[in-house]
């Protein structure tokens, strides 16, 4: 499991994430939410090795993380899809692929993955050849993700998979990544779209202001006060 | 020969960012190491040329260490401009260094591989036969390690994407490393190979330099395929306007044809649009 405790992180002088502290459980799928720079993307961030925490401590299954790495935080099986995606725009679907299981040496394993990976986004499957760069915001988003899972992650870190979806695409994304938690993967999201990232989670934190403000199951969250009005826009 | 200069300048710009000044003087490297190898050691030509080729690898990556990898570490400010700045404080350093250790003097052998064959009216001396025999060697064994290794792999992702590479587990500073000492070996290797043809003295490097800035500039900054094309294109261009115009007009011409280009296809002749 994950668990981030009293963390503070930024960007040199800049303090971004205050005490922040939040768990994983094997095979949970847990939300941040919270709007535009509040610090969703720096917790990320900060879990993924990008950025080193200035205090707190971030454990992983046992093991201190906030000295690692990102290649250490990545063989240990953390992956992590940015919002942007970062895929590599001149590389074929095949080969961003085969670039996620690039720490992997067994052939047979690397087939048998890339054939799961397809099974679950068969889209993928159809334009192996295609220049990932010439493809849809949709289908680079489940490259992004498809990627992610090349490498057998533990945790995937997601963030903002919704952006720039459209609503049924983001539906669609969002069942994957929970088939994904019914093998046992731990699945971390960032979003910003309260309503629909709440019908899909195990529960979620609130984060404001780089604090968390907040948390509970999907439930209590959906009928709390303060979401509805805050970010639901019920009166 | 201007094909594997202008490939490693490309390959370090293309993952490193960084705009080599310094990258002639690798190929300077290169002749004065074969230069000794022939006559201080006694080596063979293709031993001689081998040694090169290691020398500016090992050369190659310490100066990585010792210069850009700090840097990186450290900076804050525009990255493009500071690693200019170093690249023209190293082009210095081992020019001026190499005129002190060996003097100004030409330090040349006559031939590599002595004799030539005729081919109808045009005698082609072995050595340049021979240089060009390995560059199209090197360029098909690089072209094979880049697509088909995994370091190789890693290199072209290191350049298409840097932090999603960092995120698939690639190990950056590694391959920075590599990537600088690879792309001096490159030049190493050509200085090596065209010893015969250009000896060594410590301004040597300038020439080639502007020679692989022409063809990276002419194909588009960061397309590695074309580059190759695009060396072959300078090379003519280069030696039509000596034939027809005279040896001094060489660099006229050649700046006046990248000029016309660029007036017409900014981004280089095969370059793709910027990313906004």
């Amino acid at each position: 499991m994950l668990k981030l405790e009293n963390v503070c992180a930024g960007y040199g002088k800049l303090d971004v994430l205050w005490n922040v502290s939040c768990e994983v459980d094997d095979g949970e799928f847990v939300a941040i939410v919270g709007p535009n720079g509040a610090g969703k993307t720096t917790t990320m961030r900060a879990i993924s090795g990008m950025i080193r925490p200035k205090s707190g401590s971030i454990i992983f299954n046992d093991v201190h993380l906030e000295n690692k790495t990102i290649k250490q935080i990545h063989d240990l099986g953390i992956s992590f899809i940015t919002d942007e995606g970062n895929l590599f725009s001149g590389m074929t679907v095949k080969e961003n692929l085969e670039m996620g299981a690039l720490s992997l040496r067994d052939k047979g394993k690397k087939k048998e993955l890339l054939d799961k990976v397809i099974g679950l986004f068969p889209r993928l499957g159809e334009r192996l050849n295609q220049q990932a760069g010439l493809m849809s915001g949709g289908e680079r988003k489940m490259l992004g993700i498809a990627r992610g899972l090349m490498s057998e992650p533990k945790l995937m870190l997601v963030d903002e998979p919704s952006l720039g979806l459209a609503p049924a695409v983001v539906l669609d994304v969002f069942r994957t990544l929970k088939g994904l938690t019914k093998e046992g993967v731990m699945i971390l999201l960032v979003e910003q779209n309260v309503n629909t990232t709440l019908k899909i989670v195990d529960r979620a934190y609130i984060l404001e202001n780089g604090a968390i403000n907040g948390q509970g199951t999907s439930a209590e969250l959906l009928a709390s006060d303060y979401i509805q009005k805050t970010y639901l826009g019920i009166e | 020969m201007y094909v594997l200069i202008a490939l490693g300048l490309a390959l370090v710009y293309g993952v490193m960012k960084i705009p080599n000044f310094a990258h002639g003087e690798y190929y300077l490297f290169g002749a004065y190491a074969t230069y000794f190898a022939l006559t201080s050691f006694g080596m063979s030509p293709v031993l001689a040329i081998i040694f090169a080729a290691l020398v500016g690898f090992v050369l190659g990556a310490v100066i990585e260490k010792l210069t850009f990898s700090p840097l990186r570490k450290r900076n804050t400010g525009d990255w493009v401009t500071n690693a200019f700045m170093i690249g023209a404080g190293i082009q210095l350093i081992i020019q001026n260094g190499a005129q002190l250790l060996f003097t100004a003097n030409y330090l040349g052998v006559e031939y590599l591989w002595e004799g030539g064959v005729q081919i109808g009216s045009i005698n082609v001396a072995y050595d340049r036969l021979v240089a060009f025999c390995i560059a199209m060697v090197t360029l098909v064994v690089f072209w094979l390690f880049l697509k088909k290794t995994r370091t190789g792999i890693s290199i072209l992702a290191v350049a298409d994407d840097e932090t999603g590479a960092m995120l698939m587990g690639v190990d950056i500073k590694k391959i920075h490393t590599l990537t600088y000492a690879l792309s001096c070996m490159l030049a190493a290797l050509a200085g090596g190979a065209l010893l015969s043809v250009t000896p060594a003295y410590p301004t040597m490097g300038t020439a080639p330099n502007l020679a692989a800035w022409f063809t990276v500039i002419l194909v588009g900054v960061g397309n590695l395929s074309a580059v190759i094309v695009g060396g072959f294109m300078v090379g003519l261009i280069e030696v039509f306007s000596t034939y027809i115009f005279g040896a001094a007009w060489q660099n006229v011409v050649s700046l006046s044809v990248i000029i016309l280009i660029l007036l017409f296809k900014p981004n280089g002749l095969f370059g793709r649009k910027q990313k906004v």
